[in-house]
């Protein structure tokens, strides 16, 4: 008789491949075939699963056709299994999973609008902080360049391909325009929750590099100079109004080596 | 740091799986629904669910419901998720918490189903361990649900409801009934459904939960599949019935978790759960009362108990006072009430 780890890592491969590892003698299932009664886990888990997937890479099903996408999922799910009972977390590895797939290889911008999707997850998976105001900082020295602390949400995420106008085209039941969905142009997109939703915005290079150094604790003064630095008439003024506008700010804070402090 | 909630305890009485599709209507129309329970790994993250839940609890006594601690891993519990579930129990205050006789990871994987254990004295020490391990983690008794089954093992050397009643004996863990899987199981690996739930030591059951099936036939073989995916069948009402008989009113949960229907649903099914229980304690009650009274007077229907305007008569009781030639509704009424409260 198996000791009981060996016995449930040899179910667990069972369920998890196609073959059965299992010996039938181990098993019973009344007047039934055990290993037939096998197959309902092997498909409980593997459809359980694919669900999980479908439900956070929708319009990624949408363009590799559901029974593909049934497919990858499945070799997914058999290759890189949960290691956690999270099932949000699960699936972080799949867009990068779908460029290894040989048929998917004329097609990257499966692969990347399956990246916008999974950061879409996060985002829904991620606190919303109270937002902070401009006004309430008039009477504040905050020095020469604060740290701007933003929505632990935000997302942003830069491809070659028009990841956003393919996400957005297929937001709808309406037949898509091939035109837009194969489109080579880079797009920088920002995305972060609002309540029950993401919001997602498409951002210029210097925006772009504006938000990232501020996202990543750089501060101010990093941040502006990297939006210079990509275009000279970035605006300051109007880029900070927007972060609180947006509802981005959830907090301002003199920065650690800053001369005022 | 969490907020503190008042304490709202779950009653003996019937409540719903909260599923997302169902939240904001929640949260609007707040509707009678006793209580509510939720998987634990739903509320895990920060997202908007984390914030609504955080709203209803502050309405509905709450019960969590794990689905992925693998309380019967050989290689004992993970921490870090046991960790993660501690922190849901401290921000949303449950009255009850639960798990399965199951385990779900091996091998580094988590396969996202419950598997059923070889029920022998090596799996025994291993899930008391386990067990023990969650409940001095969170500090509470933790109830354990029996599983619906597809498979057993040949080398079992217990029944799965001989296993569960010395874990209970063991760990002073509780026990949470699921009637469904009790059919599901029974019938898949062909044993009587009604002798499993009484060999269960009545006093550990905290909790039932009720759910439908699915029937699929592979060849020869007709098999049930637990997939909480439709009404609660009346065989599986039978068997609560048969439940009840012998426990008594206990927190009730209608669980729906694929193809999910309208709010309204539930609740029905939920305020049909409550209507059998009223009325099976009721008949028993009226039983005991004839066994007791040789003549008894008659006495005129009255739904008022000393002068206070009673309104929560069940509808199956109110119709099965009226079909009976007597005794009183008023003390058989009385005796109901009495009986939720002492369960609750």
């Amino acid at each position: 008789m198996l000791p009981l780890e060996h016995l449930q890592t040899t179910m667990a491969r069972s369920v998890l491949a196609i073959e059965p590892l299992v010996s039938a003698k181990m098993l019973t299932a009344g007047k039934a075939d055990p290993l037939a009664r096998l197959r309902i886990y092997q498909n409980n888990t593997r459809s359980s699963l694919t669900a999980a997937l479908m439900a956070v890479f929708p319009v990624t099903v949408q363009l590799i056709d559901e029974r593909f996408f049934r497919y990858v999922a499945s070799e997914f799910i058999r290759r890189y299994p949960p290691v956690e009972p999270r099932l949000p977390r699960y699936g972080a590895g799949f867009p990068r999973f779908l460029k290894t797939i040989d048929t998917l290889s004329d097609m990257p911008i499966v692969a990347e609008t399956a990246r916008l999707e999974w950061a879409i997850a996060e985002a829904l998976d991620t606190a919303s902080l109270p937002p902070r105001s401009l006004a309430e900082y008039d009477n504040t020295d905050l020095g020469l360049s604060p740290d701007i602390l933003l929505q632990p949400s935000l997302r942003l995420v830069v491809s070659h391909w028009s990841i956003l106008s393919v996400w957005m085209a297929h937001q709808q039941e309406t037949a898509v325009d091939e035109s837009i969905t194969w489109t080579r142009r880079p797009e920088r997109v920002a995305l972060w929750r609002s309540g029950n939703y993401v919001r997602l915005f498409l951002l210029d290079r210097a925006s772009f590099a504006f938000w990232h150094s501020l996202k990543h604790g750089f501060g101010l003064e990093h941040a502006t100079g990297r939006a210079l630095a990509l275009d000279p008439a970035f605006d300051l003024v109007s880029a900070l109004v927007r972060l609180f506008r947006d509802r981005l700010v959830t907090n301002v804070r003199v920065a650690a080596n800053s001369p005022s402090n | 740091m969490s907020r503190a909630f008042q304490s709202l305890a779950i009653p003996a009485s019937a409540g719903i799986g909260l599923r997302s599709p169902h939240i904001a209507e929640m949260l609007t129309r707040r509707p009678s629904a006793g209580w509510l329970e939720v998987h634990a790994e739903n509320y895990m993250g920060d997202g908007a669910g984390v914030e609504a839940l955080e709203r209803l609890r502050e309405i509905y006594p709450l019960s969590v419901h794990s689905v992925g601690l693998s309380l019967g891993s050989a290689r004992g519990v993970d921490s870090a998720h046991l960790e993660r579930l501690r922190k849901v129990c401290e921000r949303f205050q449950p009255d009850l918490v639960s798990e399965h006789l199951a385990w779900s990871v091996a091998d580094g994987a988590y396969l996202n189903d419950l598997l059923p254990l070889r029920y022998d004295e090596e799996a025994l020490a291993i899930v008391a361990r386990n067990v023990e391990t969650v409940q001095d983690t969170l500090k509470r008794q933790v109830l354990i649900e029996n599983l619906s089954a597809y498979v057993a093992f040949a080398d079992s050397s217990m029944t799965e409801a001989e296993f569960l009643a010395e874990l209970v004996a063991r760990t002073g863990c509780g026990l949470l009934l699921d009637v469904n899987n009790v059919q599901v199981s029974a019938h898949n690996l062909q044993y009587d459904a009604k002798a499993f739930i009484d060999a269960l030591p009545a006093a550990a059951i905290g909790e039932i939960h009720l759910a439908g099936h699915a029937t699929n036939h592979v060849g020869a073989d007709t098999v049930l599949i637990d997939d909480h995916g439709s009404r609660v069948p009346p065989v599986v009402w039978a068997l609560y019935q048969h439940a009840i008989d012998r426990f008594g009113p206990r927190p009730t949960l209608i669980e729906w978790d694929t193809d999910v229907p309208v709010l309204d649903v539930l609740l029905g099914e939920a305020m049909w759960a409550d209507m059998l229980t009223a009325s099976i304690m009721f008949n028993r009650k009226q039983a005991a009362r004839r066994k007791q009274t040789a003549e008894p007077r008659p006495t005129p229907i009255c739904l008022s108990v000393e002068g206070q305007t009673t309104t929560s008569m069940p509808v199956l009781a109110a119709f099965a006072a009226a079909r009976a030639p007597r005794p009183s509704i008023s003390a058989a009424l009385h005796s109901i009430e009495e009986e939720y409260h002492v369960a609750a």
